[in-house]
């Protein structure tokens, strides 16, 4: 069990992290997601015993990381972002070290060591030199590492980044055969669809503070069932949204010279409405999309911009 | 205390899985003596060279001259091959021998009957050195042959005009050439001193350049691998193993102390290998292998540390690089590293000897010599150990305080 209760951390006159407050339960995916910079990696790092929060307070497992810093460490496995592997090293001998590291002693090292090599399907390439494993693999034994120990609570930052689909496939299910193994994940990404098909509840973040949280049903409750419209093209913003003011239900979520993008319900019945407010305005469309209601509309509607941006 | 030991197989495992680093820490004072010990004390071969002789006379005084070609030293020199005139001539002519010795019929008549001889020696003007030699040495049996035709003019003649060689002539000849010795001894053999020499102790001198240059080359080569090895904790930090190592219980102290127990077995091998090259390759004098090896171990594992402190204080890898550089060639080049101490300047050595490369190497030259005493070793080795711990507690504190981070 994670609880983050809020938890600050700055540098100087930046804030990376800002008033973070969550709990993670036992056998529950928390899902982290947010941009690049949002802070998530920062949270990992005070969770993790690996930066000091400037404020706040953060335990594992009931243990204060701060005050109880090697309890809370030892209840905790951590897959970085980066693949932090030993390359000269064999898949063994990179577990050997990093459950070493968390205090296991042979038998029991063994046993775990073969396990986890099987569930990650690495134990054909066992005693290869890691540098020789593809991207998707490595990332595998990047996991592996990180639950050698059998820990109650995994932080895992962004585990799928740049894998091939088939090892993103196996990864998300290791995760999620973890979480029905009654431990506590946190899960960092931004990749929308991952979150919204592996996340037992979700906190979106941006600028270092939590914008909104829980199940999936509840965010999505927030974005109702208004769909998202993209238009491209070229705009006078100020002409634009004097224009759409008029259309019934209307949100704006951002306009600008080249973009603009609008919430609204009931969107396909209402395009002709909005093509036609427009080109009164003397805007040029060039593109139009328009998204059902979705974690990355909702993601969108809170910031004002796109995930990935 | 357990993760020192995991720690420490894996960089062992790190060590054996990447065999060209290992090896090549290994290779250096190896190639460094080899190489020394080529271009200085091996480099010594006698260069050899072809001799064409066409003896036409084929005689007992022709056989004494060629025949001094074939014994040594000058048979180290020479590869004497008999050859017929035209062959020699030909063969001189293409540059296919360092000389041509051209004996003509008669010569055993005429120097017996002290009539002018006449032998010819033809020199390849492509090579310098063996031509001279040559020429230098069928001048020295000339010479003697001519002082030979004036003191023994009678029976050489009798030999040459005597049907036959009668042993009569021939103990004649004997008989005269003792004389002859005999009266002339006293000119060139006088025993006016009786000197008695009694050798008290044997005592090496110089043993060669090699062996002057042995200290030099093991502390360069313990500075380079102190270097190298030092820089890689940004391999480490670059991989991020760093950062996921203090996520985990282990401490940074139990995995510093881990990675300096596989510097130190490294370091004591590349000593050993390194003391052992001296000792049989370079002919260098080593009184003590043992103790000579290990104070070059504990020597490498301080500049190793130092060095780690210079990796940890740089903001990045290349700056890591650059400022291990910086600091350890001018230590290098003023403490005796690239040359003895015995080759400097005085002012040079003056400073050199102050440095702790120099300092180190000084008190293992005295190892090597015998000569270093117990007590005041062990005080040496003391003060290395003291500043191992100090650079050690600063190199932890700047991996706690953010490298590992």
């Amino acid at each position: 069990m994670i609880e983050v209760e809020q938890l600050r951390k700055s540098y100087g006159d930046l804030t990376a992290v800002d008033g973070v407050t969550f709990t993670a339960r036992p056998g529950e995916i928390f899902g982290f997601l947010g941009p690049n910079g949002a802070g998530k990696t920062t949270t990992i790092g005070c969770i993790s015993g690996l930066l000091t929060p400037t404020a706040g307070r953060v335990s594992v497992m009931g243990h204060d990381v701060v005050r109880d810093g090697r309890r809370a460490r030892q209840a905790l496995g951590v897959a970085p972002q980066e693949i932090a592997l030993y390359e000269e090293l064999s898949a063994i001998e990179n577990l050997a070290f990093w459950g070493g590291a968390q205090g296991m002693r042979s038998p029991l090292l063994k046993e775990r060591i073969r396990k986890v090599l099987e569930v990650t399907g690495l134990q054909d390439r066992a005693n290869e030199p890691v540098k020789r494993f593809s991207g998707g693999m490595k990332r595998r034994l990047n996991f592996a590492c990180a639950i050698v120990h059998a820990p109650k609570v995994l932080l895992l930052d962004e585990p799928t980044v740049g894998v091939d689909p088939q090892s993103r496939v196996r990864l998300l299910e290791l995760v999620r055969s973890e979480a029905a193994g009654g431990n506590c994940v946190l899960y960092t990404t931004h990749y929308m669809e991952e979150a919204e098909t592996l996340c037992d509840r979700l906190a979106i973040v941006d600028h270092g503070k939590i914008i909104a949280s829980g199940t999936m049903p509840e965010l999505r409750s927030l974005v109702a069932e208004r769909d998202l419209l993209r238009l491209t093209g070229a705009f006078r913003p100020t002409a634009a949204i004097t224009a759409l003011e008029h259309i019934e239900g209307i949100e704006i979520i951002q306009a600008d010279e080249s973009v603009l993008m609008v919430s609204l319900p009931d969107g396909s019945r209402k395009l002709p409405a909005v093509f036609a407010a427009l080109a009164a305005a003397g805007a040029e469309v060039r593109g139009t999309s328009l998204t059902q209601p979705s974690l990355e509309s909702l993601f969108i509607k809170l910031t004002g911009k796109e995930l990935r941006e | 205390m357990r993760f020192v030991w995991i720690s420490a197989l894996k960089d062992l495992a790190w060590l054996r899985r990447d065999p060209f680093s290992t090896l090549t820490w290994l290779a250096i004072p190896f190639c460094m003596g080899l190489l020394i010990h080529l271009v200085f004390s091996g480099g010594q071969a006698t260069p050899q060279g072809r001799l064409l002789i066409a003896d036409s006379d084929g005689t007992v005084a022709s056989n004494v001259l060629s025949g001094q070609f074939t014994r040594e030293p000058l048979s180290k020199m020479f590869v004497v091959e008999n050859v017929t005139e035209e062959q020699g001539r030909a063969r001189i002519g293409r540059g296919e021998a360092s000389a041509f010795l051209l004996i003509p019929e008669g010569l055993q008549n005429d120097f017996l009957l002290n009539r002018p001889c006449h032998v010819q020696l033809f020199t390849n003007p492509g090579q310098t050195i063996l031509p001279k030699i040559a020429v230098e040495s069928l001048s020295m049996t000339v010479d003697a042959g001519f002082y030979l035709q004036h003191v023994a003019t009678g029976p050489m003649r009798d030999l040459a005009t005597t049907e036959g060689v009668s042993e009569e002539a021939v103990s004649r000849l004997a008989v005269e050439t003792v004389r002859l010795g005999n009266s002339l001894r006293k000119y060139v053999d006088p025993p006016l001193i009786r000197l008695e020499t009694v050798v008290v102790q044997e005592k090496k001198t110089n043993v060669g350049v090699a062996a002057f240059f042995f200290p030099s080359m093991i502390f360069l080569a313990l500075l380079l691998m102190a270097n190298g090895l030092a820089g890689e904790i940004w391999t480490e930090r670059a991989a991020g193993t760093l950062r996921r190592l203090s996520t985990t219980p282990a401490s940074l102290a139990s995995f510093l102390t881990g990675r300096l127990l596989t510097v130190l077995l490294l370091y004591a091998a590349v000593s050993l290998a390194g003391v052992a090259v001296g000792r049989w390759l370079a002919g260098a004098q080593v009184a003590n292998v043992a103790t000579a090896s290990a104070w070059a171990a504990l020597s490498g594992i301080t500049f190793y540390l130092a060095l780690l402190l210079v990796a940890l204080a740089a903001s990045s890898r290349r700056a890591a690089n650059v400022w291990g550089n910086i600091v350890v060639f001018p230590f290098a080049l003023i403490g005796g590293c690239f040359f003895p101490f015995g080759a400097m300047p005085a002012w040079m050595r003056n400073i050199g000897k102050f440095t702790p490369n120099g300092w180190a190497m000084l008190q293992f030259q005295d190892v090597l010599a015998g000569s270093a005493k117990a007590p005041q070793l062990l005080a040496a080795a003391a003060g290395l150990a003291a500043v191992c711990a100090l650079a050690f507690l600063l190199a932890l504190r700047q991996l706690r305080r953010g490298f590992a981070a």
